[in-house]
Parts: structure tokens; C-alpha cells; sequence
């Protein structure tokens, strides 16, 4: 593909939307209910990525031994700078974009 | 009707190109669902997606305007009803 | 190749390893291989209650597909760098 642009904007390709969040802040949905917000830094074509001030949010849910009710905790933590490994990636979201 | 995607496509390549830029639904091995437009997708069938909402069990948990999904966790790709009637 | 090259840069600095078993392993990383397969010296195990069958462990080598994270010294991380290498790696293919 002869890349005329520089800095093409266009989304040709799925892995573009990633492209173009480079250095903003993103949303990454992890397998085993847990989530991450930060700054993405470094990425390849397996997703896996680095992250800068990232909060963590992992979300549990228990069922209260008397009433079966579902009871839903979520436990956050911060990591200055993580490496992410793709293959636990299912959903990357770039912030909202005002185009 | 001998399958394929409602606009004359033959092949799961000639589905997948046909219906860039129509209203679909993800859903993903874990069960959940992605409504949304599909704006593309790769070999991998990574799919990038905008106006995205999540639905787990049937409930809307989520809204995201652009998002990018990674094909891995993939099970299907379908046109939603509304673009089948409309369709081609 | 972006996170091998990375992570062999990597080599000598302090890094918590977590595993998709929940299991992290803080050590000084030793070595890494294009799978990302990692070496780690000088280990514990960050919950050591949690896990007290790993106390004897000193160092480790862990298979890169169970890797979950890599915490990371901020000192090992250079944006500009990172940025740069990323925008190649996305030409590249």
C-alpha cells in the first residue's frame, strides 16, 4: 500500500483505530472481567501494548450465601506504566473523537 | 434464498467485504453482543465498529463511539434484522 | 519484534511479572526471547501469603503466552522512543 499521507487519518483497517489513539488515553476490556484506562504508548499487531498511568478495575461478582442475591464489587488499583499482553485483549476503545 | 449475506454474496469473504458500513451484530464467545456499524474488518476478523453498544444478557451495558474488537473472541458477525429487510 | 526489542533493553531493570493465574513474580529481568518468553532472578513472589510454596523460588523462567502484565520501572520507559518505534511498526505491517 503506497502510503501518500504521513499521518494518514483514514480507517482502512481495523487496526487503524488503534493507529490514530496513539498517545491518548484509551479503554482496553481484558478477558477475566477486569478493564483498563491509560495512555497508550506502544502497540503491535497482536494488541499487545504498553500503557502509561493506568487504573486497573477488576470486577467480581458473589452470591450472598442467604438471599442468592448477586453481589457486584469492583476492586481498582494504579500502575504507572504496563505492558499489556494481546491475547487477553477482546475490545479496545479510543476516547470520543469530536470529527 | 442459498445463504449468504442478503446482498448476493457467495463466498464468507464476499459477505464479510459486502456489508461494510451496515448496522450488525458481534457476538463474541463469551456471549456478549456489539450492535453497531461495522466500519471494518481484517483476516483476523479484528472488526472495527462505531456507535457501538454492549449488551450482556440481553441488557445494554455499554456505549462506545468508535471500538475496536479483536478477532479472536469472534463468534459470529450477522446484518441486524433491519438492514436484511432494507437490504440490497 | 517492537516488545523483544523493548525488553531486551529491559535487561537488568526490576519488573513485577503477573501471570493469568493471578500469580506475580517480582525479579530482575535476565533475559527475553522473541516469544517474549522471560527470565527472571532475584525472585519473590509479590503475596507471599497467598503462595508460600514459592518462597524457595530464586528464579524462573515463564513461558511469554502466560503472561497477563508486565509492571513496569518507569525509568524503562521512554515515550518518544516508544512512539517512534510503534509508528515504524505499524508501516512495517
Amino acid at each position: 500500500m503506497a502510503a501518500t499521507a504521513e499521518e494518514d487519518s483514514a480507517v482502512k483497517e481495523p487496526l487503524d483505530l488503534i493507529r490514530l489513539s496513539l498517545d491518548e488515553r484509551i479503554y482496553v476490556k481484558l478477558r477475566s472481567d477486569r478493564e483498563l484506562r491509560g495512555k497508550l504508548h506502544a502497540y503491535d499487531q497482536h494488541l499487545n501494548m504498553i500503557l502509561g498511568d493506568v487504573e486497573e478495575v477488576i470486577t467480581s461478582v458473589e452470591i450472598d450465601d442467604e438471599t442468592y442475591e448477586e453481589i457486584v464489587r469492583t476492586s481498582k488499583r494504579q500502575i504507572p506504566f504496563l505492558f499489556v499482553r494481546g491475547d487477553g485483549v477482546i475490545l479496545v476503545s479510543p476516547p470520543l473523537r469530536t470529527s | 434464498m442459498s445463504g449468504g449475506g442478503g446482498a448476493g454474496s457467495k463466498t464468507p469473504a464476499d459477505f464479510l467485504k459486502s456489508i461494510r458500513g451496515r448496522p450488525v451484530v458481534v457476538k463474541l464467545n463469551s456471549g456478549v453482543d456489539y450492535r453497531g456499524i461495522l466500519a471494518c474488518l481484517d483476516g483476523y476478523m479484528n472488526i472495527a465498529m462505531e456507535q457501538t453498544e454492549e449488551y450482556v444478557n440481553g441488557q445494554l451495558k455499554n456505549k462506545y463511539g468508535d471500538a475496536f474488537i479483536r478477532g479472536n473472541n469472534v463468534l459470529y458477525i450477522s446484518t441486524s434484522k433491519r438492514t436484511m429487510s432494507e437490504g440490497a | 519484534m517492537l516488545f523483544f526489542s523493548y525488553f531486551k533493553e529491559l535487561v537488568g531493570k526490576e519488573v513485577t511479572v503477573e501471570l493469568k493465574n493471578d500469580l506475580a513474580i517480582r525479579g530482575t529481568l535476565h533475559s527475553v526471547d522473541q516469544y517474549l518468553n522471560i527470565k527472571l532472578e532475584n525472585t519473590r513472589v509479590v503475596d507471599q501469603v497467598k503462595y508460600p510454596h514459592m518462597l524457595s523460588v530464586k528464579n524462573c523462567f515463564i513461558r511469554g503466552s502466560v503472561v497477563r502484565y508486565v509492571q513496569l520501572p518507569p525509568d524503562g520507559v521512554d515515550v518518544e522512543v516508544l512512539h517512534d518505534a510503534t509508528r515504524r511498526e505499524a508501516r512495517g505491517g
